[in-house]
C-alpha cells in the first residue's frame, strides 16, 4: 500500500496552478489590447506590466505551489499546516501582481507601493515558513541545498523588486537600470534558475528515464551561481560596468552548462514515446540556450544589446520560450499524478481510479503544446515586425494560456467528480 | 543482480513511479534476519524514508559520483 499520508492536501497546490494561467492570459490580452507601442523598449509600462504578469503571476505563483506540495516528497520536510500557508501565499501573489501589473500601466504610486508591501510581506512569510522547516534539514543531495540557496535568491530578487517598485513610486534617485539589470540577475538566475535545475535534478530521471545528473556538478550550480549574483551586486555597487559584464557573461556560460547537461541526458532517455512534457523541455532548453547565447554575446559586444528589440527578443525567448515550458512541462506530469495519488486513497471495490491518462489527456496536451509554441513564434517575430503582429501575437497568447487552463480545469474536475462518485458509493454502502 | 554490499538489489534508476516503492517493499518482505538490501535511485526517496522508519528499518544513503543515490536497508 502506498502511504502518503503526509502530502498536503490537493487544494494546497491546485489553486496556484489553476490561476498561474489566467495571469498569462491576461499578459496576453494586454498585448492584445495595447498593440504595437507595448513592444517598443523593454521599459514601456505595458511590457512591465506584461513582463510581471508572466513572471510572478504565472512562474512564481506555481513555484511556490509546487513548492507547497514537492517540500515533502524532495526534502523530507513538512510545513506546519500547509493548507493556511497555501491560502495566505495564493490570495497574497494574487494581489499583489494585480497591484503591480496595474501600476505600471496606469503610472499609479499608490497600487506600485501597495503591490511592493503585498507582494513583500507574502514571499517575506513563504520563506519564513520555509526557512524554518529546512532548518535542520541536512543538505543531504543537490536538490535539497539547490532548494535552500534558491530561497535565497527569492529573498534578493524579490528584496531588489520591492526597492525598485518604491523607488519608482516615491521617485527616490537610485540608479534604475542597474538595479533593474541585478534584479533580474538574481530573480531569474539565483531563484528561478536554481530553483529549476534543483527540481530538474529529481524530475529530467523520474519523468524521461535518463540518467541522473553527475553529483558534483549538481552540487556546485547552486553554489556558484549565487555567487555570481552576490558579485554581480558588489560590482554593481562599486559601478564597475566591465565586471558586471564579466559576471553576466559567466552567468550566461553557467546556465548554458545546465541547460546542454539537461539535452545531453534527454537523449540518452529509455522512453520512447515523445509526450507533452518532454516536448515542452525540448522546446524549453532550446530556446534558454538561445536566450543566454543572445545575453553572452551582448556582454562581449555590447552594441549588440543595445540594437533595437534585442532585449525584449531574448526576454521573450528566456520567458515564454524557456521558463514556460520548463514550467507547464512538468504541471502536466504532476497534475494528474497527484489526483490519481489522490484519488488511490478513495479507491473502492468497483470503482477503479482512473489511470493518468483519462485524468488528463495526452492529446489535450499536445495541441495546447503546439498553440504555446505558436504563442512564442509570432511574440518573438512581434519584435521585429510589431505593427503588424503585436496583436496576434498577445492573442496567441491569451488562446494558449487559456487552453492551458482549460486542460488543468478539466483534470480538476474529473478528480473532483471520481471523489463525489466514491462518497455516493460509500454513503449508499 | 548483486553488489559489493549486498546480492538483494533493486536497481530502480529507470523505473517510472511509484515502482520502486513497490518492489522495494517487496524485497524487504522476502529478506530473512540479517540481511540487508540495497535500492539504486537518482534521487533521495524521502516518502520512503518515513514507511522505513515506521516500520523499524534502519537506512544508509550514498551518493555516488554518476548521480546514483545507493540506499542500504536493513532491521
Amino acid at each position: 500500500m502506498l502511504s502518503f499520508e503526509n502530502a498536503p492536501p490537493f487544494a494546497a497546490p491546485l489553486r496556484f496552478f489553476l490561476t498561474a494561467p489566467l495571469f498569462s492570459l491576461a499578459a496576453g490580452l494586454l498585448l492584445l489590447a495595447g498593440g504595437p507601442d507595448l513592444l517598443a523598449s523593454r521599459w514601456t509600462p505595458g511590457l512591465l506590466a506584461t513582463t510581471h504578469l508572466i513572471t510572478i503571476g504565472f512562474m512564481l505563483m506555481v513555484m511556490l505551489g509546487a513548492l507547497i506540495q514537492i517540500l515533502p516528497v524532495v526534502a523530507g520536510v513538512n510545513l506546519g499546516n500547509p493548507l493556511r500557508v497555501a491560502r495566505w501565499v495564493h490570495v497574497g501573489l494574487a494581489l499583489g501582481t494585480l497591484s503591480l501589473a496595474g501600476g505600471f500601466l496606469l503610472g499609479q504610486p499608490e497600487l506600485l507601493s501597495a503591490a511592493a508591501l503585498i507582494l513583500g510581506l507574502t514571499v517575506a512569510a513563504f520563506l519564513a515558513v520555509t526557512g524554518y522547516a529546512l532548518l535542520n534539514v541536512p543538505s543531504t543531495s543537490p536538490t535539497i541545498r539547490g532548494i535552500k540557496l534558491a530561497l535565497l535568491g527569492l529573498a534578493g530578487g524579490v528584496g531588489l523588486g520591492v526597492t525598485l517598485a518604491l523607488a519608482v513610486a516615491h521617485g527616490w534617485a537610485i540608479p534604475l537600470a542597474t538595479l533593474t539589470d541585478l534584479h533580474a540577475g538574481w530573480a531569474l538566475g539565483a531563484w528561478a534558475g536554481v530553483l529549476l535545475a534543483a527540481m530538474a535534478f529529481v524530475v529530467v530521471p523520474m519523468f524521461q528515464l535518463t540518467p541522473g545528473y553527475p553529483a558534483r556538478p549538481g552540487w556546485l550550480f547552486p553554489g556558484v551561481m549565487l555567487g555570481l549574483m552576490l558579485a554581480w551586486a558588489l560590482s554593481a555597487y562599486f559601478d564597475s560596468v566591465l565586471a558586471i559584464r564579466l559576471i553576466q557573461g559567466l552567468t550566461a556560460l553557467l546556465g548554458m552548462a545546465f541547460l546542454l547537461q539537461t539535452l545531453r541526458l534527454q537523449m540518452q532517455r529509455r522512453r520512447a514515446r515523445a509526450d507533452a512534457t518532454y516536448r515542452y523541455w525540448q522546446l524549453g532548453l532550446a530556446s534558454a540556450i538561445f536566450a543566454l547565447f543572445m545575453l553572452l554575446t551582448a556582454t562581449l559586444w555590447p552594441s549588440l544589446g543595445e540594437l533595437d528589440g534585442w532585449s525584449q527578443f531574448a526576454g521573450i525567448l528566456l520567458l515564454v520560450g524557456g521558463f514556460m515550458p520548463f514550467i507547464v512541462g512538468m504541471l502536466y506530469k504532476i497534475v494528474p499524478f497527484l489526483a490519481w495519488l489522490h484519488l488511490q486513497n478513495h479507491a473502492r471495490p468497483g470503482l477503479p481510479v482512473p489511470n493518468m491518462n483519462k485524468i488528463l489527456p495526452g492529446v489535450d496536451m499536445q495541441r495546447q503544446l503546439w498553440m504555446h509554441g505558436v504563442a512564442l513564434v509570432l511574440l518573438l517575430a512581434a519584435v521585429i515586425q510589431p505593427d503588424w503582429l503585436t496583436r496576434p501575437a498577445g492573442a496567441a497568447l491569451a488562446l494558449a494560456s487559456g487552453w492551458l487552463f482549460y486542460n488543468l480545469l478539466g483534470a480538476a474536475l474529473r478528480y473532483r467528480q471520481h471523489l463525489e462518485e466514491a462518497a455516493r458509493q460509500a454513503a449508499a454502502a | 543482480m548483486t553488489h559489493p554490499k549486498t546480492p538483494h538489489v533493486v536497481d530502480a534508476r529507470y523505473m517510472e513511479p511509484p515502482e520502486p516503492f513497490v518492489q522495494t517493499m517487496e524485497m524487504l518482505d522476502t529478506l530473512k534476519a540479517g540481511e540487508k538490501m540495497l535500492l539504486m535511485l537518482f534521487r533521495e526517496p524521502h516518502p520512503l524514508y518515513k514507511v522505513l522508519r515506521q516500520n523499524g528499518y534502519t537506512y544508509e544513503t550514498e551518493l555516488l559520483a554518476d548521480g546514483t543515490f545507493e540506499i542500504l536497508i536493513w532491521r
